[in-house]
């Protein structure tokens, strides 16, 4: 499936079969969430990323029946497909942001999702107690997302 | 019971002869989910007058129809073939490659599926499998158009109030009434 | 001209402080207050003591831009106040440079003295700002500055880890202030 193709599908399903909700409220509860998390586990970043990463797993393993039933694309042929997939379907309909692709590994196994803007973390700075910055992965639970859905569809 | 007819075809509902007579009834008989391990975790029907089954026959159609989907997705010939045309006698085709060339093998892009539907004089049985392998089983009757739309709209709501629910654990039983309510008046809308 | 802006809870706790010089009319942004180094906290005394008359002063209108509230002619203070709508205070509070602004020092003894400086500027508003605390260009200019503080406040607010009532630590929040001082002030 082409490129433009793709971005195409994504554009459509935003803009026809999407419920949209405020980005402020989304922004705040996730924002809730982590600085709750960081309590919760004393500024343990690492348990804190751990969980962020298992909450976006649980909701992956769901949320990929909601991007098959509302997309209804098919099997990706390979993994170039899927990376384009991932950032021009499945993260414009849900998030409606498209990051880029980029940092292919020569055997194509690996790449990387840049994002431009984050709308999970608008507003937010990190606790400067010299740690967050480097230890805390704020937005982690999209790992997680990823890691579950693409687990259900065998990855 | 009438000899069931087999039909493979490797993208979904593309074997599905079209057929345009429009039914009175709704004309949905019940619907099966069957979670990727085979397990049965939902069974309705929509019509009265159907034969009652035990929840453990359910359980026991469920494992066995995973079997054979399992099976008739495994037959799927790799060999060159000349004549890609399907053949009802010998439930033999699985390959999507166009009839211009004839000696090919299956695309291998496409990935193989396994039973998509089967008929009878009486009924119709549309298996539809998601990616993830969840399959839903629709009975129909055999004059009923459009059976996946039917589908796709039945995997919307599955999507919606099932996998949505947050209490709702994956590859168990689903229990969701509001999934039951969503589906009823969906199905009775359109009858 | 000189400023020192802070921020108080609603419970007077001082959340925020800076202090900062004109940037206007060749100003270098550099703060020069009347007191030496070492008093410092004359400024923050010298805010604080206006609250008394900004509680008084903030049921006098609906506004959230108090304009100018207090003048301590000692210092020749002047103190200019903004609520937002949760409490919080925006105390801003200028100093003009040491030369003889006897006019500004004569009217300023009350609570109302924008009433006798209005006329006395014939300036450039630029300069103007730095020379009368109290003109309507002055007043107008505080007045984006607050704004415009005042949005990136909000901001600064959402961020999930900052709990209300808690100092202000984040390093953005200070430059956005800086910034809207050297743009507006």
């Amino acid at each position: 499936m082409s490129s433009t193709k793709t971005s195409r599908i994504g554009e459509e399903i935003w803009k026809t079969r999407v419920d949209k909700v405020n980005a402020e409220l989304v922004t705040l509860t996730y924002g809730t969430i982590v600085a709750q998390l960081c309590q919760d586990y004393d500024s343990n970043y690492q348990d804190v990323n751990k969980q962020l990463d298992k909450m976006g797993y649980n909701i992956g393993m769901r949320l990929i029946e909601e991007f098959l039933a509302k997309s209804g694309v098919g099997r990706c042929a390979n993994f170039r497909e899927t990376a384009d997939m991932i950032a021009k379907v499945g993260f414009k309909i849900f998030l409606n942001v498209t990051p880029t692709v980029t940092n292919w590994t020569s055997d194509n196994t690996q790449f990387s999702l840049i994002f431009e803007d984050n709308p999970l973390a608008d507003f937010v700075e990190l606790p400067d107690d010299g740690r967050a910055q480097d230890e805390l992965w704020f937005s982690n639970i999209l790992c997680g997302v990823l890691r579950g859905s693409l687990e259900m569809v065998s990855y | 019971m009438p000899t069931p007819t087999f039909a493979l075809s490797t993208p979904c509902f593309s074997g599905h002869a079209v057929r345009t007579s429009v039914t009175l009834t709704m004309g949905v008989f019940s619907l099966i989910i069957i979670n990727k391990a085979g397990g049965l975790i939902y069974q309705r029907e929509f019509q009265s007058g159907l034969r009652n089954l035990s929840t453990n026959d359910y359980l026991v159609l469920a494992g066995t129809f995973h079997g054979v989907h399992a099976i008739t997705r495994s037959i799927t010939p790799k060999i060159p073939i000349s004549q890609p045309a399907p053949s009802p006698a010998t439930s033999s085709t699985g390959t999507t490659a166009p009839a211009t060339s004839s000696y090919s093998y299956p695309n291998p892009g496409v990935p193989v599926s396994g039973l998509d539907y089967l008929e009878t004089d009486k009924f119709r049985l549309t298996c539809f499998q998601t990616l993830t392998g969840t399959k839903f089983l629709l009975f129909t009757d055999p004059l009923t158009g459009s059976v996946d739309t039917i589908i796709q709209k039945i995997y919307e709501l599955y999507a919606d109030y099932v996998m949505k629910n947050p209490f709702y654990q994956i590859e168990m039983p689903v229990r969701c009434e509001a999934f039951d309510r969503h589906l009823g008046a969906w199905l009775r809308g359109r009858a | 001209m000189s400023y020192y802006f802070t921020i108080l809870s609603p419970t007077d706790t001082p959340l925020f402080n800076i202090a900062f010089g004109t940037s206007k009319g060749g100003g270098d942004g550099i703060a020069r207050f009347r007191f030496p180094e070492t008093a410092q906290y004359m400024n923050q005394f010298i805010i604080h003591s206006s609250l008394d008359i900004l509680e008084e002063a903030q049921w006098t209108n609906g506004g959230m831009y108090l304009k100018h509230i207090d003048t301590y002619p000692p210092a020749a203070a002047y103190i200019t106040a903004f609520l937002t709508p949760s409490g919080a205070r925006f105390l801003l509070l200028h100093q003009p440079p040491h030369l003889p602004s006897s006019t500004s020092i004569s009217s300023g003894l009350g609570s109302s003295s924008l009433l006798g400086t209005a006329g006395s500027t014939t300036r450039a508003s630029s300069s103007s700002i730095a020379a009368n605390p109290t003109s309507p260009q002055t007043e107008e200019a505080v007045r984006q500055f607050m704004n415009e503080v005042y949005e990136s406040y909000v901001k600064t607010a959402m961020s999930p880890f900052y709990k209300q009532g808690m100092e202000i630590k984040s390093p953005v929040f200070r430059t956005r202030v800086t910034a809207a001082g050297k743009k507006w002030l």
